[in-house]
């Protein structure tokens, strides 16, 4: 735990190491750190403190109760919130298994999707240009505005994806989408993709262009086919953009909170539950502490599959 | 700026953390509201002035009320009524947090059910058995308000959250308008179908109003008249077989439904009906106002899906809802229970019928609507209660109510009453 | 041959899967639901702004346009200034001192904010920060401060020592060596910072949906979230909601497109 008082107390030691007769170096030499700098992180540091860190740690107080956020009286009741939302609470099962889903769902095809879309607009013609910046172009939009945009799209009645099915004749394909229970959850997956790859391909485009234009000559000389080239140059160049964009990926993917409620409206129904709206459904039921109790064990979940990507992709980064 | 000291730097580092600390301390608990404790007190009196914040849901009787807000403050010197609005879901999920503080809502109104129950736990509601309002309400229907002896809320609205019918589509498919068990509800479908339209458009996709027809389905298959309550508390399971037959009856519906219907939002399900596409619409009696805003023309009846075999104990199913209030939080309990009074006499709540085609629970209303006068019958009807409102867990009730949505989308009755079953066991 | 007509292909596809739902919004604010359900794809058949109108009056978006605006307009030059303060001293002070100071604020990113929202909630209670936009401020501020130092400490600390040892030499505190040298040697950073925060603040949900209570205090996306309620899947309505809560940022995409590209992917990289 690090709170102010704890960073200050640390903040000494190095210092005194640097030389007995601090006061007198301090207006000679200009590598001499001055002191009023102590004061720059003052106001960013007492900001995390007091509204990222304290309410993270008291999280942890409220999640041994069964406060309901309105009565003076509580209990404590140890582990029982974590032990229920493991064990008996089917709710809270199925959107964290939900949410695991989306996630593979949408990590799989939006970084598949945009490598795809950077492999084939890297070179900085001008049509690549423009359609660069077309696919970038839903990443501004607000989640709330996807959402309605795509609740249209899929209305089965009236909606964007069975008109255009309908018209050219594929009557068969159309679906209710949405309705589905056991597609809803992919329908939205698709929503996110289209989205976010465009910020993606960006990073991936990036990517790419750092690669030397030589290595693919060498290896064209060496008669290597296109899947040969991808395979040897290409992915191990880009290693460092799909680390990226899997990290991003992946939060979003569990941060997708906007984008279920526009969509799914509120609360949602359990295909498209996931672990965040589930938070805020038994936060809006009146039970604080078991809201809480959901939040660590979110966290710690994010946490988890962050860290489990990194060693899979073996490209944990050195700590900053 | 370079005057200041290492030392000083950290004393102001010590103080943000003590302060930090002291913060930390002021855990879950502690922040009460007044008069939950001691039960509800009836609200302030004193002059009627001020700002009155008055928090509902219903954003389509805003322009209504806000010609009822005008009268009000002709009667009373400076006094300023604002409607805070929210929609109907958000309502249901954030009205307790937002109105406790007391920083909106003065007055306000809250769904029957689990909304009613939580507000009384909180302690928003002051009392209002002496109140003038009272007297104005048919006795029967205040019940949905009280907590024990005290009148804590004044049920506003009388609706029916039944099937809409298209008279004219009705007859010209000869169909009947008042089946009087399930296999002449179905024959009327039947008809209705052969006839070339929709029978039954149900907005599927929307939890809210998609629900209401479980109110009707569930009525007369119910072993008792608060069966959800037991379901809630575990005496009566959805693995039950009355509720198992309900479910079968739900699948008896799906020819007669739209495409998708699972997926269809309330706006295209509305749009169907009044388009006269389909005979149906499976909301309610509040939805009539939006029906014809979409340019609805033909005469609008009210069916009932009778799930019964012929001795029906209920020929349909109405709520009393809109459960009007004052804020305990309230800094302006006067005015605000003036406003109560105020609609709650029998004029303006006619005119408020009357403009939002809504029936109301307050006595001596003349409806003049025409809608509402054709569906006044059903005042005198052996209705039921709305049973999903007697859920009190949310949770719950989604879970129940989804368990007939799954069977209408291809899910077994059983293993549909299973999954519903396991969440609320979970509940207990 | 084979590969450029894939190629054509896919992008192809792709791009009226983009350009044509967003047409078809455009198109629909200003339809009946009625001409919207009969044909999405048609031109409308008058340029008539009753969704618009209605959307700006009814709904009091032209209140929670506001809204959005003087929060955004607060919020970011805020963070920004936070982060740069705490990133030009972390850039400046050595060794375990500045990693911990970096450590520590950069943390944060690793709390997504559902996990402390409950405690936030009731602090801000009792704080008597619900339902007020500086309360709102506040906690577009935390929540992104972390990734702004990531962002502008990073960035402060590839700046060439030699340039503040030669300021401090000049007699310069470090308040004037920050605001003279480090702020405009920055510039880049703080640019494409400032636009990534300026798109999340701009769009944030959470927080609006969790503290704000009065209609008068809503934020654009709170606005629109709370136009589909019961009665309100009208589409039109919704789409003119849609652009008109898009307006400014489309607006600023299209004068500004390559700081957005470079802004916006700057702090994916970072996050």
């Amino acid at each position: 735990m690090s709170t102010p008082t704890g960073t200050a107390a640390k903040r000494k030691t190095p210092h005194r190491h640097t030389g007995a007769d601090e006061a007198k170096v301090r207006r000679r030499s200009p590598t001499r750190v001055n002191p009023a700098l102590y004061l720059f992180p003052l106001p960013a540091v007492a900001v995390i403190a007091f509204f990222l860190v304290m309410p993270t740690l008291q999280a942890f107080q409220y999640a041994i109760t069964d406060w309901n956020g309105f009565s003076a009286a509580f209990n404590y009741v140890g582990l029982d919130n974590f032990v229920r939302a493991f064990t008996s609470d089917s709710l809270f099962i199925n959107a964290m298994t939900n949410n695991l889903k989306f996630m593979l769902l949408v990590v799989i095809a939006q970084t598949a999707f945009s490598l795809i879309l950077a492999l084939l607009l890297t070179k900085n013609s001008r049509g690549s240009i423009l359609l660069r910046a077309l696919f970038f172009f839903p990443t501004i939009l607000s989640s709330v505005s996807v959402a309605f945009i795509w609740k249209f799209i899929y209305d089965p009645n009236f909606g964007l994806a069975n008109s255009v099915l309908g018209s050219v004749g594929l009557e068969a394909l159309q679906g209710s989408y949405l309705g589905n229970n056991a597609q809803a959850l992919y329908w939205v997956a698709v929503t996110q993709v289209w989205f976010h790859a465009g910020q993606m391909m960006v990073v991936y485009i990036a990517g790419l262009q750092s690669i030397p234009r030589e290595l693919y000559e060498a290896a064209e000389m060496d008669g290597a086919g296109r899947w040969q080239q991808f395979k040897s140059i290409t992915w191990p160049f880009v290693a460092p953009a799909t680390a990226i964009v899997v990290a991003y990926t992946t939060v979003q993917s569990f941060k997708a909170f906007d984008l279920i409620l526009g969509i799914a409206g509120n609360p949602p129904k359990q295909s498209l539950d996931i672990l965040s709206t589930r938070i805020y459904s038994t936060f809006a039921n009146s039970e604080f502490g078991y809201a809480a109790a959901q939040s660590i064990i979110f966290m710690a979940m994010i946490a988890l599959v962050t860290w489990l990507q990194r060693r899979l992709l073996r490209l944990t980064p050195k700590g900053e | 700026m370079s005057q200041i000291s290492r030392r000083q730097a950290m004393a102001v580092l010590g103080a943000l953390g003590l302060g930090a600390t002291a913060a930390a301390c002021a855990g879950p608990g502690g922040s009460t509201t007044p008069g939950g404790a001691t039960g509800p007190a009836a609200p302030a009196t004193g002059d009627i002035t001020g700002k009155v914040s008055f928090a509902h849901w219903r954003g389509e009787d805003k322009a209504v009320f806000d010609e009822l807000i005008k009268r009000f403050a002709a009667m009373h010197d400076g006094v300023e009524v604002a409607q805070d609005i929210s929609t109907s879901n958000d309502y249901n999920a954030q009205a307790l947090q937002k109105l406790r503080g007391g920083s909106i809502g003065d007055a306000f109104a809250t769904f029957r059910g689990a909304q009613f129950k939580n507000f009384t736990e909180a302690g928003i509601y002051t009392d209002l058995k002496g109140s003038k309002a009272v007297s104005n309400y048919e006795d029967s229907l205040l019940s949905a308000g009280k907590s024990g002896d005290n009148v804590l809320g004044l049920p506003y609205q009388v609706v029916f959250p039944m099937p809409m019918a298209n008279v004219d589509l009705f007859d010209k498919a000869g169909a009947d308008l008042a089946p009087k068990d399930w296999d002449s509800f179905l024959a009327m479908c039947e008809k209705l179908a052969s006839s070339g339209v929709v029978p039954i458009s149900w907005p599927g996709g929307d939890v809210g109003n998609g629900g209401q027809l479980f109110n009707c389905m569930i009525a007369n298959n119910g072993p008792v008249d608060d069966m959800c309550a037991q379901i809630e508390q575990g005496k009566l399971k959805v693995t039950d077989d009355w509720f198992i037959k309900m479910l079968n009856q739900y699948k008896d519906l799906v020819p007669f439904l739209q495409p998708n219907a699972t997926g269809t939002a309330v706006e295209p399900a509305q749009n169907l009906f009044s388009q006269g596409k389909a005979a149906m619409l499976a909301t309610g009696s509040y939805h009539i106002a939006a029906v014809r805003g979409l340019g609805a023309q033909f005469p609008i009846e009210l069916v009932f899906p009778n799930t019964s075999d012929g001795n029906a104990k209920y020929e349909g199913v109405y709520n009393a809802t809109f459960i009007l209030g004052v804020n305990s939080a309230s800094k302006n309990q006067a005015a605000a229970a003036a406003w109560i009074d105020f609609l709650s006499e029998p004029e303006n709540a006619a005119y408020y019928a009357n403009e939002t085609a809504q029936h109301v629970s307050v006595k001596d209303v003349e409806y003049t609507n025409p809608d509402l006068k054709r569906l006044s019958p059903w005042l005198e009807k052996k209705t039921a209660l709305a049973a999903r409102f007697q859920f009190l867990n949310l949770d719950v009730r989604n879970a129940v109510e989804a368990s007939a949505t799954a069977v209408i989308s291809g899910t077994s009755p059983e293993q549909a009453a299973e999954a519903a079953q396991k969440i609320v066991d979970e509940r207990l | 041959m084979l590969a450029s007509i894939s190629r054509r292909a896919i992008l192809g596809i792709y791009a009226i899967i983009i350009i044509v739902p967003l047409t078809v919004v455009g198109f629909g604010s200003f339809k009946s639901t009625q001409e919207l359900f009969a044909g999405p794809f048609s031109l409308p058949q008058s340029l008539s702004p009753a969704n618009y109108a209605e959307v700006i009056g009814g709904q009091d978006l032209g209140t929670s346009f506001w809204n959005s605006v003087i929060v955004t307009a607060i919020s970011v030059p805020l963070t920004l200034f936070l982060a740069s303060l705490a990133g030009y001293a972390v850039s400046r002070l050595k060794g375990f001192v500045s990693w911990a100071i970096f450590g520590f604020l950069v943390l944060g990113m690793a709390i997504p904010a559902q996990a402390n929202m409950v405690p936030l909630y009731v602090l801000f209670g009792r704080l008597g920060l619900l339902d007020n936009l500086a309360g709102l401020v506040l906690a577009n501020v935390v929540s992104t401060l972390p990734i702004a130092v990531f962002i502008l400490g990073g960035f402060m600390r590839t700046l060439p020592k030699e340039l503040y040892e030669a300021s401090s030499i000049d007699g310069s505190g470090p308040w004037k060596t920050y605001a003279s040298i480090a702020l405009p040697l920055s510039a880049p950073s703080i640019a494409a910072a400032a636009i990534f925060l300026f798109v999340i603040h701009w769009n944030e949900l959470l927080y609006p949906l969790l503290f704000i209570q009065s209609p008068g205090n809503r934020t654009l996306p709170l606005a629109l979230l709370s136009f589909q309620g019961e009665f309100q899947t009208n589409y039109p309505l919704l789409f003119a909601g849609v652009i008109l809560a898009s307006l400014p940022v489309v607006v600023a995409y299209v004068f500004l497109q390559r700081y957005f590209v470079a802004g916006i992917t700057a702090g994916a990289s970072k996050g």
